[in-house]
């Protein structure tokens, strides 16, 4: 392979206010190379990519295409030096046909009139060369994902990008449609494209990638040709780190099942089977942690628990309640505590005050609520006492929670779940974007509550806050459970549970 | 209400957030300055307009004091009771007549925006309280005074309720946008009161078949008027009505758990949900409290006398009243104060401009009907526009102190 | 993989078996009902729209268990309905029938759809770049009066018509600059036009006109007289006015710009996904301006048929749009955002005007009431009983650059 570089990206340096997500990271690609960019999440990938796509200012460093220095404003200007982007999340319009979607804006006409015969024989030649098989005529909401994401890098060949980004590709296709974009990846690498291939999954990369970039918490750790590397080796590399973080806390002593989950399937909003069979329990007085990869099912795992997503079959039983077909409202009732992962759109409502949103559950009933009527002096005492015991500083009861601190408006939802006296806690990525004060003092918190007897289910993207806090392991990916383990187990084998290389691990 | 916290990211809710938050936001953002600022420059371009098309900026002077005293706000420095001798007492309680029934259009608005809705139908729910109120009032004549009055103040009110309903069950069954769904129920109701009043129509008086009018509303049903002479549209009790309503307004909003969950839905229907809440239960009940508002409104108007106890045909496409709810909620920021204060502004508008000018002598006075509708739709221009108020906003603090220092959640933005 | 191949080869045994066809069929059939009593049918006995109504009945009853549970019940009530008013109709006289339908009655429902048409489209143009436009009504009615304005000042039509339009236009781009670079909320802010045009119009009606209907000799928008079409044919469409004649090529022009055209492609892509648009080059703003002023400009011409047209006869009344462009929008809404749908709710309504005009002769309360049906069979179609309609996705929402 020759040494003609496409892009050289020197000391790139990005920061946002409170964390550098990008330090000094250098990457380069070859050209007709497959290089992945792999790395956990918040790693800093998409920054990078972010900045070569035009999206970001990089506030330091040098960016060379074929050679010569650019400095991109807008995608408008990446596109123009030959870049393509096929993003996490498809930029289609769905009512429009493959061939519009791809012309769009560049579209062939005879005279006034979109030439729309035109338009599908361009479509169909590109992706004849290229071996992406699409319907120029079928509409976008009729194709399956995996041909939107052909789509979306027919639209990149089309404006005639030579270097293609492809953001996190696998994670919206099936088994098979991840077989098929390998062969498009690789007609493209002998069209002489070079690629940029984003992936947290180490089978993957090591199936497609020529090299191998590893990036985490925003620094180069190393660039490896695929060929010698193993998926033990990448594994290490990249979620391999000294703990900064250790709770404190004796064994659990585990009691009665509270939690008890029975062959749940659950699919999301747009029909899609998330959850697929889970079966698990978590008993009194111990810390279940679900360690995966984003989107690999836990986000309607937990609305399934809690009443906010459409169970399709399988039982919930929270402490003897079976709550199958439950709305939140009974979920709550019968006991359920949930830190939902997204605190700003969900956990709280950023315009009412601390002491509102501490009664987000509880207004209808007495102290705050009683016949209809809600007492607010009430709701300001209840939260003043938990403002001192849950440490929420910046505000008093009638502070905006949105004028709050990320970590104090956590603690104020920590607050409210843990003050009802749940049977069931469900802490969803508690600590994500707090700082280290916060975060030790939501595990402490965490660790306590188990104490008092709860059972507490942790879902965390974080593996490191899965190791340290929780009794009992479960790997979740693509809707199932692919393993469980006790807290000594190595971080690398559950890395390559979570990153779906089991059989590799196993054999 | 509640203090208010430390300076928020005025940019948190203005891409995403619902249309509560941003009103809310506004309302943080701007306070009690952009609503006055935005009336000033209202009345200011009125001002440029009159004086550039009487070219004379004495006339238009003129014609804006004349406004101000057919207002009979001038009252409070001569304050007297005696409506005879006072021209400025009868313009005030005339005046106070308007502003009882935009205090209650106003709410309507308000509670929907609440709720993150925009509730454009006031004025078809206005209609039919004021039609229900016009048929109990008329058909169950000899009734206890008392008893009368409260069936009638009642019917029509949950009458509107259930007709604002109908917008309110379209959104939580289907997801019909409700500012789609009132227009429709509004124009509905404008044809319906058209034929009800209107010669032959059902309501129509039957004394006189000729006449497009409804028959008159029996004494027993009538609101007695506490300020002004008989025969002189005097001031009724409907006033103290609205007042109450406006006090029903705050706490419902603020001391019920209901209004808790109308707030919580208004503001971020996931996070309510998350709580517990029913957001398409609340959904309805809000557009039905919203029309029970504008019901009450219409009944007041129909049975205080300030139709003349009755209603005519040709009445129906000059009434203004539901939409000028739109105007005073938005100005009032939706809160019960604010709402008092716009339905005093418009009040005063409305009859300022229609009999300040009755003499003619300055300019005509039809003129100045229209200068009302301006001022208005001004009104509603600017107070509409977020970003201009932020900016407004930004300079303001800019002035003050150096710009704050980034806060905390764009440091969790970058994936 | 499904293609439009693959659909067009279905048998066609196939899609008559389909829910849809059925539910579709029976709203027909109850419509037909209703038209079994009335000429040229005219059946004198109530045998026959109740029989056709019960059918349509039975076809609702079917397609709602098949599935399409909205559609049949829609049928249903078609049918109920249909019985109903062909009862009615056998049960009034048949010189009253003849008074309301003739040739006439095209013509005037023709007329009755012209402003519709206009407005229609001209919120086709806005809603499909991403701006919803309930300011209609006001352009509507500033067209109306500054359309007699520019007849009566300049002397002919002509100028009245580019005054109209230019003045629909000019409003419309202080809406735009609102609802686009301010990023207001598109519904106050469009409710704030209305109010300002009513003001506006009704403040210089009195300033130049002293509130009274304008001069007698205004040039009037003329009619197109088309010669030896016969007695049923030239009362119907033989003396049509320009702006009609105009009205339907617009529907026609649109849908191949909208649909055809590069220019419609990218319009429909920002009122869809303005971030796909942005991010292939497409300046969102630019279409945004440009779909919002047409809109105002042609809604405009609808306003000034309203005053200038043979029913006006070169007179502006207060508020004289008296709801039409809320009928505009309903029309759009009803005809699914496309032009040919916006034709045919837009003659749908103005027929049942026109209907509403005739049916004086026998009541006028009657007739009155019959004006409420655009607004009801709108707010069916919105709860969705005659198949959902679907409005462009990012409709309504500001866009911010990145």
């Amino acid at each position: 392979m020759s040494d003609d570089l496409v892009l050289e990206m020197r000391d790139i340096r990005k920061e946002f206010p409170g964390v550098v997500a990008n330090d000094e990271v250098s990457f380069e690609v070859r050209r007709g190379e497959v290089h992945a960019l792999l790395g956990e999440n918040g790693a800093g990938k998409s920054t990078l990519m972010n900045i070569l796509y035009g999206l970001y200012r990089p506030d330091g460093g040098e960016i060379r295409l074929n050679g010569k220095p650019v400095s991109f404003s807008s995608a408008r200007d990446a596109i123009q030096a030959g870049i393509g982007m096929v993003h996490q999340h498809f930029m289609l319009i769905p009512v429009m046909t493959v061939a519009e979607n791809i012309v769009l804006g560049i579209e062939p006409h005879t005279g006034l009139l979109l030439d729309e015969n035109g338009a599908e024989q361009r479509v169909r030649e590109l992706s004849e060369r290229f071996g992406l098989a699409v319907d120029p005529a079928a509409l976008i909401s009729e194709i399956t994902v995996g041909q939107e994401q052909r789509v979306e890098i027919l639209k990149a060949l089309y404006r005639g990008a030579d270097l293609l980004i492809l953001d996190e590709p696998t994670a919206v296709l099936t088994p098979q449609e991840a077989g098929e974009l390998f062969q498009i990846v690789r007609s493209l690498q002998a069209d002489g494209k070079s690629i940029i291939f984003i992936s947290h999954k180490l089978n993957e990369v090591l199936e497609i990638a020529d090299r191998i970039t590893v990036l985490r918490r925003g620094k180069t750790i190393d660039t490896v040709p695929a060929e010698g590397a193993t998926e033990a080796s990448l594994a290490r590399a990249m979620v391999g780190r000294e703990v900064l973080l250790r709770v404190d806390k004796q064994p659990g002593e585990a009691g009665d099942t509270l939690l008890s989950v029975q062959d749940l399937h659950v699919t999301d909003d747009r029909g899609i089977e998330k959850v697929r069979g889970m079966s698990f329990e978590v008993r009194a007085g111990e810390i279940v942690g679900i360690a995966g990869v984003d989107g690999n099912g836990q986000t309607e795992l937990i609305d399934a628990i809690c009443g906010l997503q459409k169970i399709e079959s399988g039982t919930v039983t929270i402490a003897g309640h079976a709550l199958s077909h439950a709305s939140a409202r009974a979920a709550l009732d019968a006991g359920i505590g949930h830190i939902p992962e997204d605190r700003q759109r969900r956990g709280l409502i950023l315009e009412f005050t601390i002491a509102e949103n501490i009664v987000l559950h509880d207004y209808a009933k007495p102290p705050i609520g009683k016949r209809g009527w809600l007492f607010p002096a009430r709701m300001v005492q209840s939260a003043r006492s938990l403002i001192r015991e849950f440490d929420v500083r910046g505000g008093g009861p009638y502070t905006r929670a949105g004028g709050l601190s990320g970590g104090n408006q956590q603690k104020v939802v920590a607050a409210r779940e843990i003050a009802r006296d749940p049977k069931v806690l469900i802490a969803a990525q508690p600590t994500r974007g707090l700082d280290v004060g916060a975060i030790e003092y939501l595990h402490r918190r965490l660790v306590a509550e188990r104490d008092e007897g709860r059972a507490i289910l942790l879902i965390s993207l974080e593996l490191e806050e899965i190791m340290s806090l929780s009794d009992r392991i479960l790997v979740i990916y693509e809707g199932k459970i692919a393993g469980e383990h006790t807290p000594d187990v190595s971080e690398e084998q559950i890395g390559l549970e979570m990153l779906g290389g089991r059989e590799a691990a196993a054999a | 209400m509640s203090d208010p916290g430390p300076s928020p990211a005025p940019e948190e809710a203005a891409e995403t957030g619902t249309l509560a938050a941003r009103l809310a936001l506004q309302q943080r953002a701007g306070g009690i300055v952009v609503p006055i600022v935005t009336v000033l420059f209202a009345f200011a371009m009125s001002f440029i307009v009159l004086a550039a098309t009487q070219r004379s900026f004495h006339t238009a002077a003129l014609a804006f004091k004349e406004i101000w005293e057919g207002t009979g706000l001038n009252w409070v420095f001569h304050p007297t009771t005696n409506l005879v001798t006072s021209i400025a007492a009868y313009n005030l309680s005339q005046t106070l007549l308007e502003t009882t029934t935009l205090i209650l259009t106003g709410l309507a608005v308000a509670f929907a925006f609440r709720c993150g809705m925009f509730n454009i139908g006031g004025q078809g729910q206005y209609f039919v309280g004021l039609i229900i109120a016009n048929w109990v009032g008329v058909d169950f004549a000899g009734l206890n005074p008392l008893a009368h009055v409260l069936l009638a103040i009642s019917a029509g009110t949950l009458g509107a309720a259930a007709w604002a309903g109908i917008a309110g069950v379209l959104k939580a069954t289907v997801g019909a946008h409700e500012v789609i769904s009132t227009i429709m129920l509004n124009w509905i109701a404008v044809w319906f009161a058209s034929w009800l009043f209107g010669a032959g129509g059902p309501l129509q008086n039957t004394l006189n078949p000729q006449s497009p009018v409804s028959a008159q509303v029996s004494p027993s049903a009538r609101l007695p008027d506490f300020w002004g002479v008989q025969g002189f549209q005097g001031l009724h009790i409907g006033l103290f009505i609205a007042l109450a309503a406006l006090v029903v307004f705050w706490a419902l909003l603020n001391r019920t758990t209901l209004g808790y969950e109308v707030r919580a839905v208004g503001f971020n229907p996931d996070a309510a949900a998350y709580g517990g809440i029913n957001v398409k239960k609340n959904f309805i009940l809000a557009m039905a409290i919203s029309g029970a508002f504008a019901g009450l409104a219409g009944a007041l108007d129909m049975l205080g006398g300030t139709t003349n106890y009755q209603f005519g045909q040709l009445d129906v496409p000059f009434s203004q009243v539901g939409f000028l709810g739109i105007a005073v909620a938005l100005l009032g920021r939706n809160t019960a104060i604010g709402t008092l204060l716009g339905a005093l502004l418009f009040g005063g508008l409305l009859y300022g401009t229609s009999h300040g000018l009755g003499s003619g002598s300055v300019i005509q006075p039809e003129l100045a009907g229209n200068l009302t509708y301006i001022i208005q739709g001004l009104v509603v221009l600017f107070v509409g526009a977020d970003i201009l108020i932020l900016y407004v906003w930004n300079s303001r603090k800019k002035l003050r102190r150096k710009p704050p220092a980034k806060s905390t959640k764009a440091a969790e933005a970058p994936a | 993989m499904s293609t439009w191949a693959a659909r067009l080869d279905n048998p066609v045994s196939a899609r008559l078996r389909d829910p849809a066809t059925s539910g579709f069929l029976g709203i027909f059939l109850g419509a037909f009902a209703a038209f079994l009593a009335i000429p040229p049918i005219e059946a004198r006995t109530v045998t026959w729209p109740i029989l056709v109504g019960i059918v349509a009945a039975v076809l609702g009853v079917w397609t709602v268990t098949r599935g399409r549970r909205r559609l049949g019940w829609g049928a249903v009530a078609a049918g109920a309905i249909g019985i109903g008013l062909g009862i009615a109709a056998t049960r009034s006289g048949v010189g009253n029938l003849h008074a309301v339908f003739d040739a006439t009655l095209i013509a005037q429902t023709l007329g009755l759809t012209t402003p519709l048409l206009f407005g229609a489209i001209a919120g086709i143009f806005s809603e499909r770049s991403g701006v919803v436009n309930i300011g209609l009504e006001g352009m509507m009615l500033m067209g109306a009066f500054w359309g007699v304005y520019g007849a009566d000042k300049g002397g002919t039509w002509v100028v009245g018509l580019l005054v109209a339009g230019g003045v629909g236009g000019l409003l419309a781009l202080v809406y735009a600059f609102f609802a686009i670079h301010l990023r207001s909320d598109q519904i106050v802010g469009g409710t704030a036009v209305n109010f300002l045009a009513v003001g506006i119009t009704g403040y210089f009606f009195v300033q130049l006109y002293n509130n009274s209907p304008v001069p007698n000799g205004v040039s009037l928008l003329p009619n197109v007289h088309i010669p030896g079409l016969g007695h049923f044919l030239g009362a119907s469409i033989g003396n049509l006015n320009i702006l009609t004649w105009a009205s339907f090529a617009l529907v026609i022009v649109s849908y191949v710009v909208i649909f055809k055209t590069p220019i419609g492609l990218r319009i429909r892509a920002c009122g869809e996904h303005p971030r796909a648009a942005d991010t292939v080059g497409i300046n969102v703003y630019a279409i945004r301006y440009g779909c919002v002023v047409l809109s105002g400009i042609l809604v405009a011409l609808g306003g000034i048929y309203l005053s200038e047209g043979p029913e006006g006869n070169g007179s502006f009344l207060f508020n004289m749009t008296n709801g039409r462009g809320f009928i505009a929008l309903a029309a759009m809404i009803f005809g699914n955002w496309r032009p040919a749908g916006a034709f045919g709710a837009a003659l749908l309504f103005g027929f049942s005007d026109a209907l509403s005009l005739r049916l004086q002769v026998y009541s006028a309360e009657a007739g009155t009431l019959f004006r409420a049906l655009p607004y009801v069979l709108t707010l069916i179609a919105i709860a969705g009983v005659i198949g959902r309609t679907v409005a462009p996705a990012a409709d309504g929402k500001p866009y911010a650059k990145q």
